[in-house]
């Protein structure tokens, strides 16, 4: 039964990166900004969280500067598609590039180019009170860091805001219909603008938890598809929160097995075990891309003055 | 998602203008977006505290003061056009191969298994048949995606994206298992036999003969997208899929075949740079070509006939980025934000540029 909490507490510990990208995701794709930089964003985030945390010795500050520049990148993303419409594949990628090259850039300007790797100091575990003395319970869901009850929270947030406000409602017809929303006067740019600011920020928060909760250390690999396999996740999830809760903890599952499998000295080639998540995702996308409703104008600009979109 | 994703430059301008007008109009962006990222990078890397203009020279002058430096630029030139086409041709479909790096890597491993276990086969039959498992293995890799894309309707970004990470277990399993070389001191496979070699062209250093094949490649690729029928179907389905598959255009099917296509010289790339420059397949061998086909492929807006001249540049670039980062100290990364920084002002140049067309006419 140890085993089992053990196993839980490190499969939820593995979600949250898992959770927050997907969440920006599906927070832009909402209202038809569709971004494919996450991958490059979530270096960036990880990046500037650890340099920043390395540099103040604040990982909160390593955080909150790590969503900063992710918003810039967000915003970059939607201003570049709403008011210039661009388009938003070739716009995302080359976000994506700037963002990778940043993010290297500034590793090798701050520490150097040297055989050393620098050590921060990873999120201590915020056990709460009674609750986390709960056998099993207490151990797989109440000790952790805090990021994990945030990205909990706003997983919630998220849900009740869009499926239980007017606000909400607004928002996502943004992403269905802008024509339809523009005509009962919901901002369709203003929507798209602040929805992309914020999924750059979560993208990047979900970057900066690699370095500052799992290693401690930045390397140029350390997001490792997670990026991609977060718009697997949205699609995965139907760009619903509780559906992408749900996907997350599987993503977060197949690595901690993958990682236990590996521990055990199971005896199959470790390549194997290396590649159940991204192959485990690509038969899950088969079957999420039949069932998945995916935002009507996901990926598509809009023009007010246009006639026929 | 299925409006055609690039300004279509081979459209003819308005009859009244004059060539000297439309040339200009044509490479405005270009000199605009070029001089913009050199300039905003300038100020960073002023900022940082080096010298810009040693930094510039550095990185423009590197591959033409030496024949090493001509020949190792040629040399990243090769893999560089072949994955911007693997890129661009089904991008012509609106369809994005971002697995042009598994791609590279499997057709690499495939090319090295054959030219491994074949070692002692002469040249004239040992390199057909490695060039030949590379282009292969590549088709089979992107043909994952493709039938996924097809047949299940799976995005193809997501797909491609994923077969690399796939790929570079594959790589690894066949370096560290089946073909390891631990004398080799990284984790890569044995030496392929010489049969595998590509002959070298001039020099020394001279240049891998697998250079004439990318060159061939894109001459067909011009050719065939510009002047053939298949050509056309390929350019009309991605410009606007329902009035081609009204017209009794298959789209899909050529969506399907156009990444197969992509994927093949993903995998030729791998297989040159084993016959080529390593003898071997090398983890790491797929260095940033990746995110580098893209940009090549972009910036010269799909058109196989620019992604030569495009890859040329941005081969020098490269070229000239690890020797600004021994002499002058700036990191190589910052040329990966140059070439980002084209890319993006390119977009920005298209705007104005359109902007202004409206206030002319």
């Amino acid at each position: 039964m140890t085993e089992f909490a053990a196993l839980a507490q490190l499969t939820v510990v593995a979600m949250v990166p898992y959770l927050l990208a997907s969440l920006g995701t599906m927070l832009g794709g909402l209202t038809g900004v569709f971004s494919v930089s996450q991958e490059g964003v979530m270096l960036l985030g990880a990046a500037i969280g650890f340099l920043v945390s390395y540099g103040t010795g604040s990982t909160t500050i390593g955080i909150l500067l790590a969503a900063g520049t992710g918003a810039v990148f967000g915003a970059a993303l939607g201003w570049a598609t709403t008011v210039l419409r661009l388009d938003q594949f070739v716009v995302g990628l080359a976000l994506f590039f700037a963002a990778t090259g940043l993010a290297g850039l500034l590793y090798r300007i701050v520490i150097g180019q040297g055989a050393t790797t620098p050590r921060v100091d990873t999120l201590p575990r915020l056990e709460i009170p009674l609750l986390s003395d709960v056998p099993v319970l207490g151990t797989a869901l109440f000790s952790h860091n805090v990021l994990v009850y945030l990205a909990a929270l706003l997983a919630v947030a998220a849900w009740f805001f869009l499926y239980r406000t007017r606000a909400g409602l607004d928002l996502r017809s943004v992403g269905e219909n802008p024509k339809a929303a523009d005509s009962l006067g919901i901002p369709v740019v203003r929507n798209r603008l602040w929805t992309a600011t914020v999924g750059g920020a979560l993208m990047a928060v979900a970057g900066a938890y690699l370095p500052l909760v799992y290693t401690g250390t930045y390397t140029d690999s350390i997001v490792g598809g997670r990026g991609w396999l977060a718009i697997a996740l949205t699609f995965f999830g139907g760009w619903r929160p509780q559906f992408i809760v749900l996907g997350a903890l599987f993503f977060a599952a197949m690595d901690v097995v993958a990682l236990r499998a590996e521990v055990a000295g199971i005896d199959i080639p470790s390549q194997v075990l290396l590649v159940v998540p991204y192959v485990a995702t690509l038969l899950v996308m088969v079957f999420a891309f039949r069932w998945a409703k995916v935002p009507e104008f996901l990926g598509r600009n809009y023009d007010r003055e246009s006639r026929t979109a | 998602m299925s409006a055609p994703v690039l300004t279509d430059t081979d459209a003819p301008a308005p009859a009244t203008e004059r060539p000297a007008v439309r040339l200009l109009r044509g490479l405005l962006p270009y000199v605009l977006a070029l001089v913009l990222a050199f300039a905003v990078s300038g100020v960073v890397i002023a900022a940082l505290g080096y010298d810009v203009v040693e930094a510039y020279r550095t990185i423009v002058t590197t591959s033409f003061r030496t024949g090493f430096g001509f020949t190792e630029t040629l040399t990243k030139w090769v893999p560089l056009t072949l994955l911007a086409l693997g890129f661009t041709i089904p991008l012509a479909v609106g369809r994005f191969n971002i697995g042009g790096e598994g791609q590279l890597l499997v057709g690499a491993t495939a090319a090295a298994g054959v030219g491994i276990v074949y070692a002692d086969l002469p040249t004239a039959v040992l390199l057909p048949l490695v060039v030949l498992a590379g282009v292969l293995s590549g088709a089979v890799w992107a043909g994952i995606a493709a039938f996924l894309m097809g047949r299940f309707r799976v995005n193809e970004i997501l797909s491609t994206v994923l077969l690399n990470f796939v790929s570079f277990q594959v790589l690894d399993y066949a370096a560290t298992e089946v073909w390891s070389d631990p004398a080799a001191g990284v984790a890569a496979t044995q030496r392929v036999g010489e049969g595998a070699e590509l002959p070298v062209l001039g020099g020394p250093p001279g240049v891998h003969a697998g250079i004439l094949l990318a060159l061939l490649v894109a001459a067909v690729t011009t050719v065939v997208t510009r002047r053939t029928a298949a050509g056309f179907e390929l350019r009309a389905a991605g410009a606007n899929p329902r009035a081609a598959a009204i017209n009794g255009i298959r789209v899909e099917k050529v969506a399907v075949v156009a990444l197969v296509v992509g994927g093949a010289l993903g995998g030729l790339a791998g297989a040159l740079e084993v016959g080529g420059v390593h003898g071997r397949a090398i983890e790491g061998m797929q260095s940033n070509f990746l995110l580098l086909g893209i940009i090549i492929g972009l910036i010269a807006r799909g058109s196989a006939l620019w992604v030569p001249v495009v890859a040329f540049g941005i081969a020098i670039l490269e070229v000239g980025a690890s020797s600004m980062q021994r002499t002058v100290g700036v990191p190589a990364e910052m040329v990966l934000i140059i070439e980002a920084l084209i890319l993006i002002f390119l977009l920005l140049s298209d705007v104005i540029a359109g902007r202004l067309a409206r206030r002319v006419t």
